[in-house]
């Protein structure tokens, strides 16, 4: 130990190796965030974006955004859309990663092609569903209709209720893999003995898996959900490219509304605004992810 | 759950059939793209939709390097370099930085780690605006400079996040006989503990990558000009363009998709390692 302690003793060189890094993120990330906020306190338009004199105009923006009905739906949207995407990736991941933990000939292999759906860029993703989910030669509306479930074809992208719903199915879509890997390698955590035992003691297979297996993936089930969480309610591309928010607005998420604000209205100080509320809510909830993973991470 | 239990050769077989069966129930997106894309545009729009080009066409694919506004050969190359250069300005910057983290205790240590894991869950909502103004400012806006410099803020905490677990996991006393080797923290760095974390360094590189490959936000905001744009914004343009056009449309995502699929396919190892290791351990 004292030998170490001799080896280690200029503790702060470590700072000269990370301050490249810590500068670039202070750069183009730190400074960006102080930024913004402060342009959400501002009348910043197109005319005084880049130069000019910025006006400050304190809550007026953030009060604005009380009394907007598309910021009021856009704040619901996106909730409504995160909790549905992760109720449904996470049951379907948590299946599969059973199913695969089994050990027969192909359960590797094809665990690992089922990642591609994650690495796909989202703009990508979100074509994919558009051409699924259109309304004369989408395939969903051709197997809905031989099944003979509907009888003329869903408008699935123009119609309020169900562009959400094509949403939410191209998001787990996106989801499942990331759930499944996760808790699969949770699952491979849990020591094969306690089975064993449990099924000496005559346990059932639904017995083990609430007594054993769901306790003992609490870790797991606690950082992909609330991974999941942060990864979803940010949500842009796949919105963006798939609806735009539309139709009449009733797809808009926190993010995509900002967006439209601040390049599409130039009204940036509302947009900005809307990101900070966006931000805070992420805050909020990164907490818990941040006290998880730095749990037992310091000695 | 009965995972150690050895199946039998029936189960097995059972198994292997929903598993088949699996795959191509959540492939089938991709599949139905690829088969669009090789499609006359007359048998897209055929009923009933035929689940196999009758007749092959790769009309979609030929056309875009000769016509059209701007050819999707031009904005995959735009999109390579732009992944590219933010590839490597994040792993430059994040192998030291991820090795300082866990090797030295220093000042500010803590709070350093701290802002690395809560840029990772910052919304780019958020950035753009302010970003915008920056590039501006710096003229780099409607250059590739612009796209690279914001892409790496997605690699860099990721790839610290990652690596700062490789390196802690290599002994020290492997630092230690390269010191007594007459290496300097430097050196010792550079020679023994990066050759060692290369696997880590692999799918920092990887990731930062993908992140930018799939990068849509960024690359439109602070590019202008369609000739200038990654794929991923041709792709946008061109669907507000030619919104049914969809043996284009797919033909597209489907170059998009090659440099994943050739990651996937030679480098499948560090996405997994990349996925799980950099989510539950931060």
């Amino acid at each position: 130990m004292g030998k170490m302690k001799k080896l280690f003793r200029y503790e702060n060189i470590g700072i000269l190796f990370v301050f490249p890094a810590f500068l670039y993120m202070l750069i183009f990330v730190g400074y960006p965030i102080i930024r913004n906020i402060i342009l959400s306190f501002q009348d910043v338009n197109a005319g005084n974006l880049v130069k000019g004199t910025k006006n400050f105009i304190l809550f007026d923006n953030y009060m604005e955004l009380f009394s907007d009905n598309v910021f009021r739906s856009s704040l619901s949207n996106t909730l409504r859309y995160t909790v549905l995407c992760l109720v449904f990736q996470f049951i379907i991941g948590f299946a599969l990663a059973l199913f695969f933990n089994r050990k027969f000939t192909l359960a590797k292999p094809i665990r690992g092609i089922l990642l591609v759906p994650w690495m796909i860029p989202v703009t990508v993703t979100a074509l994919m569903f558009k051409l699924l989910f259109a309304t004369d030669i989408g395939v969903i509306n051709y197997l809905l209709r031989s099944l003979h479930l509907i009888d003329t074809n869903v408008e699935w992208l123009t119609t309020p209720g169900t562009a959400m719903f094509a949403l939410i199915c191209a998001n787990v879509w996106i989801g499942i893999p990331f759930n499944m890997i996760l808790i699969s390698t949770g699952l491979t955590t849990i020591p094969g003995e306690l089975y064993e035992s449990a099924s000496i003691d005559g346990a059932n297979k639904v017995q083990t898996f609430f007594r054993i297996t769901l306790p003992l993936l609490k870790p797991t089930v606690e950082s992909v959900l609330v991974l999941g969480f942060i990864y979803t309610f940010k949500v842009y591309d796949l919105v963006y490219v798939m609806t735009s928010g539309g139709p009449v607005n009733s797809t808009h998420m926190l993010s995509t509304y900002s967006y439209k604000l601040s390049f599409e209205m130039f009204k940036y100080s509302k947009g900005s605004a809307v990101a900070n509320v966006l931000l805070l809510i992420l805050l909020v909830v990164g907490m818990s992810y941040i006290k998880i993973t730095t749990e037992g991470e310091e000695k | 759950m009965d995972g150690e239990k050895r199946l039998s050769r029936r189960n097995n077989i059972i198994l292997c059939i929903i598993s088949l069966f699996i795959l191509c129930l959540l492939l089938f997106p991709l599949y139905w793209a690829l088969i669009t894309s090789l499609k006359m545009e007359r048998e897209i729009f055929q009923n009933p939709p035929t689940f196999y080009p009758h007749i092959l066409n790769l009309q979609s694919y030929a056309a875009q390097v000769e016509t059209g506004d701007f050819n999707m050969f031009r904005s995959f190359a735009n999109s390579f370099l732009i992944s590219l250069g933010a590839t490597v300005i994040a792993v430059l910057l994040a192998v030291p930085a991820s090795y300082g983290i866990a090797r030295y205790y220093f000042k500010g240590r803590k709070f350093m780690l701290l802002a690395f894991l809560v840029t990772q869950m910052l919304p780019v909502s958020v950035l753009l605006t302010p970003m915008f103004i920056m590039f501006k400012n710096m003229h780099v806006y409607n250059t590739w400079i612009a796209a690279m410099l914001a892409d790496a803020t997605i690699g860099i905490p990721f790839s610290i996040l990652i690596l700062k677990n490789y390196f802690a996991s290599i002994p020290k006393d492997l630092e230690e006989a390269a010191y007594l080797d007459g290496c300097n923290r430097f050196t010792a760095f550079g020679r023994i503990l990066i050759p060692i974390a290369r696997p880590g360094v692999m799918v920092c590189a990887i990731f930062s990558f993908l992140y930018a490959w799939g990068d849509l936000a960024y690359g439109m905001t602070f590019i202008l000009d369609q000739e200038k744009r990654p794929i991923t914004a041709g792709i946008f343009n061109f669907m507000g363009q030619y919104g049914t056009k969809w043996s284009y449309l797919t033909a597209f995502a489907v170059v998009t998709i090659i440099p994943v699929a050739l990651i996937f396919i030679f480098m499948q190892k560090y996405i997994v390692s990349g996925m799980t290791s950099g989510a539950v351990k931060g």
